[in-house]
């Protein structure tokens, strides 16, 4: 069943036109990535996707409800969480209030705290240096932070923007296993990402943006074949 | 003699630290400098006293000039704030002093220029303890002031409305991704802090008894120097520096007169603005917040 049905979307700056009539569908515990160069219009989908960029045109649809018109708590609360571009970690707050920000709007306290130890469990890191500021972790951890925060409100659709943009090879290798253990779990997932060889690997399905619109979609094994984007994409990510 | 005067300068300085919360909060959670606030302190005060003076009893006079402290306030935000969201950092800051001039003048048309005798809410008991002399007033205001900042604090340190606010202190766009409600948020800080300067201000109005049209200024001007002293932006720091105020205020009127007053007091901030610019507890690189 779709989870996620974005129709002829369209969004503008000003004068710019970013997103010209894109569409695309995330069905239930699939990982869908979107893939593009800088300017694509990648992020923008996604923020038009949480309410915080308006639609000129065309709608959203999540779990069978028409967002379009919903503003970016309510989409929060239905199911939606983004992990942004550049992380946003806040950092004069502490690591552990990073995380319980992204369950500011949940009222099951308990639920919320178990939660946050299943995240502390898994990055052993962050629980070690809970009460210091988020500023004192280094890139990959703060990826991770961002990414347990979106965890935090509950998603049934993670929103991925960049997550491996700077990150060490080590660290790249950990957030693919973190995306496909997510996954494995049930998570649908929408990763935008320019590191196009491990996005199509994990990918169900795949769609590249070019000047803010859909110029290909499909497979990630039929993408990965198609010589258009070898020669623009895969050239170094590969 | 010393002890008695460190007492009143204790509580001077708490209202002088709740208008330099007020401040505090709206700078550094908005990036306003809310001019209007002097003049919701003296709404506090000249409120109350018109209240009382139509038969209301005190508790609903001083109600009711919260509430329209509040009120006040959320035109303010509509009228001063929001309209210049996008134009030039000064023209809020402007509009708002506007809202100052417009509130000091609508009372004087009400009430006269004249300094007005507030009635004494109290029972005029003193409370002795060893020489010293301390007043019911002064305790009980004592104790709101510090009752009500340190809840603040604690509400910004431990609860989700209290990070949502400290997100949108430090990135507004983060806070807009995280789901922050921030058309909400904008609104209730406006009350909270008008709340912080009219409490302040009944305060005022209940301890030395008098009332003006002009009240605010004072106290408002004073508010905002402890709030550079102590590092804007840090709710602690307006706390340090409100108290510093009280108490150099009340000293040097002691030792030295009170013509020195203003020379005190400003000295005060021009030193710490010489010494350490981003105030005692100011953090300028990480733009740690509240
Ligand atoms: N806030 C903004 N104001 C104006 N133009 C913007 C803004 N954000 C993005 N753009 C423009 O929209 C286009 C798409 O940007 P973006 O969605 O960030 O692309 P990507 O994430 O694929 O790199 C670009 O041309 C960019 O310059
Ligand atoms: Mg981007």
């Amino acid at each position: 069943m779709a989870l996620l049905e974005v129709s002829d979307l369209s969004v503008q700056y000003g004068r710019v036109t970013a997103l010209e009539k894109v569409s695309l569908t995330v069905r239930d515990g699939e990982i869908v990535t979107v893939l593009g160069a800088n300017g694509a219009g990648k992020s923008t989908l996604l923020k038009a996707i949480l309410g915080a960029v308006p639609a000129r045109g065309g709608g959203v649809t999540f779990d069978g409800a028409d967002i379009t018109a919903r503003p970016t708590h309510e989409r929060i609360a239905r199911g939606l969480s983004l992990a942004p571009e550049g992380r946003r970690i806040l950092i004069s707050l502490s690591i552990e209030e990073n995380l319980l920000l992204g369950a500011h709007m949940r009222r099951d306290a308990a639920a919320v705290h178990r939660e946050m130890d299943a995240i502390y469990a898994r990055f052993p890191n962050l629980a070690e240096r809970r009460h210091m500021l988020a500023s004192c972790l280094s890139g990959g951890e703060q990826q991770m932070l961002a990414i347990g925060r979106a965890m935090m409100a509950k998603p049934r659709l993670l929103l991925l923007d960049e997550p491996s943009l700077g990150l060490s090879p080590l660290f790249v290798q950990k957030l693919f296993e973190l995306i496909r253990e997510l996954n494995a779990g049930g998570l649908a997932i929408l990763l935008v990402e320019q590191n196009t060889g491990k996005a199509l690997g994990v990918a169900h399905h795949a769609t590249v943006l070019e000047l803010g619109r859909v110029v290909m979609a499909g497979e990630p094994a039929a993408l990965a074949a198609d010589p258009r984007l070898r020669e623009a994409y895969l050239g170094d990510g590969g | 003699m010393l002890t008695q005067q460190i007492i009143n300068g204790l509580m001077l300085g708490a209202i002088y630290m709740l208008v330099a919360v007020a401040f505090t909060l709206a700078i550094g959670v908005l990036n306003f400098l809310n001019f209007s606030l002097p003049g919701l302190f003296m709404v506090g005060g000249m409120a109350t006293y018109g209240f009382i003076r139509i038969g209301w009893p005190w508790f609903f006079a001083i109600g009711g000039a919260l509430f329209l402290a509040a009120l006040v306030s959320l035109l303010v935000e509509r009228l001063a704030y929001r309209r210049g969201e996008g134009a030039e950092a000064d023209v809020p800051l402007v509009s708002s002093l506007g809202f100052l001039v417009l509130l000091e003048n609508l009372m004087l048309v009400q009430y006269g220029s004249d300094q007005q005798a507030f009635p004494a809410l109290l029972p005029d008991m003193n409370l002795r303890v060893g020489g010293l002399v301390i007043g019911i007033a002064q305790i009980i205001s004592l104790a709101i002031s510090v009752i009500l900042v340190a809840w603040l604090s604690w509400f910004l340190k431990r609860t989700n409305a209290g990070r949502r606010i400290r997100t949108v202190a430090e990135n507004r766009e983060t806070a807009q991704l995280l789901g922050v409600n921030i058309r909400r948020l904008v609104p209730q800080l406006f009350v909270a802090s008008a709340l912080l300067a009219a409490v302040g201000g009944v305060l005022f109005a209940v301890n030395y008894q008098q009332v003006s049209p002009w009240m605010g200024e004072g106290p408002g001007f004073k508010g905002v120097a402890a709030m550079i002293i102590g590092g804007m932006g840090s709710i602690w720091g307006s706390v340090i520096g409100g108290l510093l105020i009280g108490f150099a205020e009340v000293l040097s009127i002691t030792f030295i007169g009170a013509d020195v007053v203003n020379i005190t007091v400003y000295g005060l901030l021009l030193l710490i603005l010489i010494v350490r610019p981003q105030g005692l507890l100011g953090k300028p690189p990480a733009r740690e917040k509240l």
